[in-house]
């Protein structure tokens, strides 16, 4: 799969990041994607609002079991070497080794919107435990379980490369629009390996 | 201390157990490593900067290295996530763990013990038996009665708890550097910011 743009939002809904990857993407202006990250936050708020009946009875019969049901099912498994080869194991800013981490994760976002199937897309949505979001469009019209854990993987690597490159800018001021080159750069060489 | 590790709750040894191997881990191998030594000077550097552009006025001090550890400690804590990825705590006592075997590890490579929870459990304190903020360190006599020289961890703490929606006061009850017997920091939770937890957590 190619991806087609990365999106960050902040945790009050506004886009803080957007970036094309492929010169063939539509064209938006960027009051739209503005009004797209605005949409997306309401559309995740919104989804976790409706479940299933089967669902909330669960929860509500055994509160412990089903969270602990739930957290085995939320673990996204590791992706080998997605998106870092032999030539980038060498700097991967304060993180050391091969890669960013090696281990199956728990995702925090149990119950919003993760992902978006269309005709001609898929949008995957990574939600940080402090609100961020981080937003994957590729050029793939399927999305199997494989699909969503490497854009999980993906887009948690794209949230290291944001801690480091992003949160130790000391001129970069929170909540605000990212203008980091190097956060560019890097960014732009993670999604090139893929 | 013995007695005041008494009424800590019990967590489930298991979970204790793969949350330092989980650690460690992380701090071993995934993690970019300096000369502690730099990390301290600078520190000290900084603090004794700081006195001098105060005055020697020691709360003002105090207030400035809080307010830029808290600075910190809201940037922090997306490293600290990005880097472990660790669920959200359900309870205090898991909070305390993280800190303690987990953010302590990995940022400083130390493991502060846990100690007198209040009755109702909603505040504790770490014992930082090794302080690298402090290693070459002696307090001068005006500013042993009032400095915290350490107290930009008090802000960092207070800044990223509050990113994860924890509302938390954190100062310093003890500390060697003033004579005392142990290095004592207290946290107390006020509240959890319910409203402000992203939409689709449970």
């Amino acid at each position: 799969m190619a991806i087609q743009t990365i999106l960050v939002i902040n945790r009050s809904g506004g886009l803080v990041y957007q970036r094309d990857f492929l010169p063939s993407a539509a064209k938006l202006t960027s009051n739209e994607y503005l009004i797209l990250a605005g949409t997306l936050q309401g559309v995740v708020a919104i989804a976790s609002q409706i479940a299933p009946k089967s669902l909330q009875i669960s929860a509500k019969q055994g509160a412990k079991t089903g969270s602990e049901l739930g957290d085995a099912t939320q673990t996204v498994p590791y992706v080998g070497s997605l998106g870092s080869s032999a030539a980038s194991a060498a700097d991967l800013g304060s993180f050391l080794g091969p890669d960013f981490f090696n281990e199956s994760f728990t995702s925090w976002n149990t119950k919003g919107l993760k992902h978006v199937t269309t005709d001609q897309n898929s949008l995957f949505l990574y939600q940080t435990l402090t609100g961020l979001k981080f937003v994957a469009v590729s050029t793939q019209n399927t999305t199997n379980a494989m699909a969503v854990s490497i854009a999980e993987n993906l887009l948690r690597k794209a949230y290291c490369l944001y801690a480091d490159y992003v949160m130790k800018n000391p001129f970069y001021e929170p909540e605000m629009p990212i203008r980091c080159e190097l956060f560019d750069k890097k960014l732009g060489e993670l999604v090139a390996q893929l | 201390m013995s007695s005041s590790t008494n009424n800590t709750p019990v967590p489930s040894t298991s979970s204790k157990k793969s949350l330092k191997v989980f650690s460690d881990d992380i701090w071993k191998n995934k993690t970019a490593k300096i000369n502690a030594e730099l990390f301290t000077l600078t520190y000290g550097s900084i603090v004794s900067q700081l006195c001098t552009d105060y005055e020697r006025d020691f709360a003002k001090v105090n207030n400035q290295l809080y307010s830029m550890g808290y600075n910190i400690g809201v940037r922090l804590i997306e490293d600290f996530l990005a880097r472990t990825a660790l669920p959200r705590c359900d309870s205090l006592a898991r909070t305390s763990e993280v800190i303690t075997i987990c953010a302590f590890k990995v940022f400083l490579n130390v493991t502060p013990q846990v100690g007198n929870w209040s009755s109702n459990k909603d505040s504790f304190s770490l014992f930082l038996e090794e302080n690298p903020l402090s290693e070459f360190v002696e307090l001068p006599m005006d500013a042993a009665k009032e400095l915290w020289y350490s107290n930009i961890l008090c802000g960092v703490l207070k800044g990223a708890l509050e990113m994860v929606q924890m509302d938390c006061d954190v100062w310093f009850v003890n500390d060697v550097l003033k004579g005392d017997q142990t290095t004592e920091l207290r946290i107390k939770l006020n509240r959890v910011l319910k409203d402000e937890i992203p939409a689709g957590e449970d």
